[in-house]
């Protein structure tokens, strides 16, 4: 009896949640269906017996493996240098990590061209002719990328470990590799298979980077692959082959990694509160030192880079022209709306997960609804968008709007995950711990919600950042659907650097950087809070 | 109860949604859009003139939607379907018509296209065509001494860097695949191999691939027998010049046609007639650097004159190069993915 009102009350209060995933589902079911309808399967033979098609598989995978890889064993020793260390530019060099995390693509690549290109900075200091494009450009982009974002999740599960296990350790004596095996490696070690399957994916299905790296038909993703399927052939069948061969192996590789990973348990026990100190050694802080020093070489030039032409006429030049201030107006009109429709499929999944987290017979829920949100991790964002765009077109919507709409929901599809990942955790947490009391003393909804927020908002507020930062900086979608009237600064970029006119270009990014700038620091005080910013 | 935040967010974001929403529309009675690719509409292309002229005459406003490459063109109204805004499709070509035309969304013109000089007249009752040339692979004088004499010289001389572009996204791209076809026959296969030993690289359009030539990256480009008039009539430089070929140039004939469902049809209707006067044929051998299509006496630069005119020019059926486009670019991928 009991459990029969809980379930009720529980589908009634949240049925704002459930229309919002319901909605989320049905366009995704529906622009599935619209793309059926273009289906011909003589076509699915004559792709999959394509010998190229498989040596595409066979590099997608493998600069994946070596990207994710290579991303988390940097990004290990760097978390756990972090979290030790405190020295002056260490907060500099978290932003610097948050900051390389949502920089636009694009931006990065050309900061990487300046400096590694072939009449790039090392080239013209040491003679050196670095090969760039191909898989070596790629994995450095993807290092560039990736490893920051490790660190983030790493320091997150870092900064699980309860004080109690700082303090015995400070009491027994552990050196700084004691300590790291013994105290930080159990907590980091739960983080890192989600770290390597969200990297693995984000690589596989890397697109930007290989369009613009790689170089030529040699080492191409299947992503890529997508992409020029649908742009040049409008071979949708193809397409969607293709999709589901990316869809089948990125499944296979995260049944894999759940398989052998142990499952992420939040901890009880209170958040660390001081720091104890540990016992150093000079090897420790060589290490230490030498790893920090490490990150800063791979993300440290490119960013100069970027930034360098700043103080030129040219970029006063840029400056003034409509075209430019008519790519910053695009974006920005891409960018707000779906940061909004972002959050608010976020607050639908985020309510309908804690709600039912724990709850007798509802318990499975919140983990499906995680894999539910970042399917558009695995489901390649360019089919998603061309499913949508023929929907809309079968449904009738006008022809120009309808490429707007379709970039600004994609892009909203495709930051939620960032999004549930920020803010997931946070809210199981308060849930975890206050639900008992927030029950007992009977407070629910606004009034919890108020009580809650300070401890919230903070994640909130990078959710929000992320969310905008991503819309502002995507390079998939809008590269399919763009034109002169959709032009936003990452594909006006994106041209620049095609036709080789760099300069013009690196004034672009940095206006596109500077945005980005403003979005995060605006979105980070104005809800994180001046504390928290 | 939840209920009120969450609704208040939804409330809230539908609000911001539709105010995003309000777009400015433009008078569509009086505009023609014109679909095409980017170099043509670009300040330095042929795209601004022509839309002077024709506005000039129509009294209405010519707005070009451009795409990066002249595949895309295509595809892009494929995608877009009946519902597409597009008028005009402009930069096709020959090697796209068939495609197009199986589509279903062109629409044939009523346009007297007897005084085409293309080679062997024109009788295609959906495109006009609008400008032609041949393709060649260009070289610096001042950098290349032997100077190869056939495509067969271009692929199998290991010396050689060259840069061209993908026959799956750019127009000359698939025509130098065709071209190949047309020398090697079912030797392709092996000839992209032996090329793709000495490619510098494959670009994905002409613009991309012909700036890096110009910065020396390479010894060879491909591009079209009128490029050297460019840099004569513009840079007053005379040191590029086409590699000439014994086996015979491959033609490209640039087509434009009038869609279906096209939103204005008598615009659309009046623009394909301009296409084969004056103040079209005019613009398109200094901006778009190829031959015009009519004959145009003295209007016609005298660089373009001097340039040498093929002996020999090699076709392959539209129908052929329609039915098997997807089996011929998957040999070159193969080939050059070796």
């Amino acid at each position: 009896m009991r459990l029969g009102s809980f379930g009720s009350k529980l589908t009634i209060s949240l049925l704002p949640a459930i229309l919002i995933i319901g909605f989320f589902c049905v366009i995704g079911v529906a622009s599935f269906i619209a793309l059926l309808a273009f289906q011909d399967l003589s076509n699915w033979h004559q792709t999959l017996s394509s010998r190229y098609i498989w040596r595409l598989l066979e590099f997608s995978i493998w600069q994946a493996l070596l990207s994710s890889l290579l991303s988390l064993v940097i990004a290990i020793p760097v978390t756990s240098a972090l979290m030790h260390r405190r020295f002056m530019g260490r907060d500099f060099l978290l932003q610097l990590f948050s900051i390389s995390l949502v920089v636009p693509t694009i931006v990065a690549i050309l900061g990487i061209v300046v400096v590694y290109g072939r009449s790039g900075w090392i080239t013209s200091v040491t003679d050196i002719e670095l090969p760039l494009y191909g898989l070596f450009g790629i994995l450095l982009a993807h290092v560039f990328f990736n490893m920051p974002l490790a660190v983030r999740i790493l320091i997150q599960s870092h900064s699980l470990i309860p004080s109690g296990q700082w303090r015995l350790s400070y009491q027994l004596g552990f050196s700084r590799w004691n300590l790291f095996r013994w105290v930080e490696w159990p907590y980091l070690r739960k983080a890192l298979p989600g770290a390597f399957l969200l990297i693995f994916m984000l690589c596989f299905t890397s697109f930007a980077v290989v369009l613009s790296l790689g170089g030529g038909p040699k080492s191409s993703t299947l992503e890529v692959a997508i992409y020029q399927a649908l742009k040049f052939e409008f071979d949708i069948a193809k397409a969607s082959v293709l999709s589901l061969l990316q869809v089948f192996v990125c499944t296979l590789i995260a049944v894999l990694v759940y398989r052998f990973a142990s499952a992420y348990q939040q901890d009880f026990s209170l958040k660390q509160l001081d720091s104890f100190p540990v016992k150093d050694s000079l090897q420790a802080k060589c290490f230490d030192w030498g790893v920090l020093a490490l990150a800063l070489l791979i993300l440290l030039p490119p960013f100069i880079a970027i930034l360098s032409p700043i103080f030129t006429p040219l970029f006063i030049d840029m400056l003034w022209q409509e075209a430019t201030w008519q790519a910053v107006w695009v974006s920005i009109k891409i960018a707000f709306p779906s940061a909004a429709l972002s959050l608010l499929l976020a607050v639908g999944f985020v309510s309908l997960a804690r709600a039912s987290m724990d709850r007798p017979g509802w318990s499975w829920l919140p983990n499906k609804l995680e894999y539910l949100g970042g399917m558009i991790l695995i489901l390649p964002s360019l089919v998603m968008a061309t499913g949508l765009f023929l929907l809309l077109r079968n449904l009738g919507i006008a022809a120009f709007d309808q490429a707007y709409w379709v970039v600004v929901w994609v892009n909203a599809v495709m930051a939620l995950p960032f999004v549930l990942r920020v803010v997931l955790p946070t809210f199981y947490q308060q849930e975890k711990r206050y639900r008992k009391l927030y029950q007992s003393l009977g407070i629910r909804g606004w009034a919890r919600l108020k009580i809650e927020w300070p401890m919230v908002r903070n994640s909130v507020a990078q959710a929000t950042a992320y969310a905008l930062l991503l819309s502002l900086g995507d390079m998939s979608v809008i590269a399919l659907f763009g034109s002169q009237g959709l032009l936003s600064l990452p594909l006006y970029l994106f041209q620049l650097i095609g036709s080789y006119r760099i300069e013009q270009g690196a004034c672009i990014a940095v206006i596109l950087v500077l945005l980005c700038f403003a979005l995060f620091s605006i979105s980070t005080r104005l809800i994180g809070g001046k504390s928290h910013a | 109860m939840r209920t009120p935040y969450i609704t208040s967010i939804a409330l809230a974001t539908l609000a911001s949604l539709s105010l995003s929403a309000t777009v400015v529309q433009a008078d569509e009675a009086k505009t023609l859009n014109v679909y095409t690719y980017d170099s043509f509409a670009s300040d330095w292309g042929p795209g601004p003139k022509i839309k002077a002229n024709f506005e000039k005459e129509c009294a209405c406003t010519l707005n070009y939607v451009t795409l990066d490459s002249s595949v895309g063109i295509l595809s892009r109204v494929q995608l877009e379907g009946s519902s597409s805004k597009a008028d005009v499709l402009l930069g096709l070509d020959l090697n796209l018509m068939q495609a197009a035309k199986a589509s279903g969304l062109v629409s044939e013109h009523n346009v007297d296209t007897s005084k085409v000089t293309t080679p062997g007249g024109w009788s295609d009752s959906y495109f006009v065509p609008f400008d032609q040339g041949y393709f060649a692979f260009i070289y610096n004088t001042e950098t290349l001494n032997e100077v190869p004499k056939s495509l067969k010289e271009v692929v199998e001389n290991q010396d050689l860097s060259v840069i061209y572009q993908d026959p799956r996204t750019s127009t000359p791209g698939l025509g130098l695949m065709l071209w190949m076809k047309s020398v090697y026959g079912d030797d392709a296969g092996k000839a992209w191999q032996t090329l793709a030993s000495h490619t510098k690289t494959v670009t994905k359009g002409w613009y991309d691939g012909y700036s890096m030539f110009l910065k020396g990256e390479a010894d060879l480009v491909l591009s079209y027998t009128t490029s050297p008039a460019y840099h004569m009539v513009v840079e007053s430089e005379s040191k590029y010049k086409a590699v000439p070929a014994s086996e015979g140039f491959y033609p490209q004939v640039e087509v434009a046609a009038q869609l279906k469902n096209a939103p204005n049809k008598a615009l659309a209707d009046k623009f394909m007639q301009f296409i084969l006067t004056q103040g079209f044929q005019g613009e398109v051998a200094t901006g778009n650097w190829m031959f015009p299509v009519i004959e145009l006496g003295d209007a016609l630069p005298k660089a373009f004159t001097d340039l040498e005119q093929p002996a020999k020019v090699l076709t392959l059926p539209a129908e052929q190069v329609a039915a098997k486009r997807k089996q011929w670019i998957n040999e070159w991928l193969d080939s050059v993915t070796q």
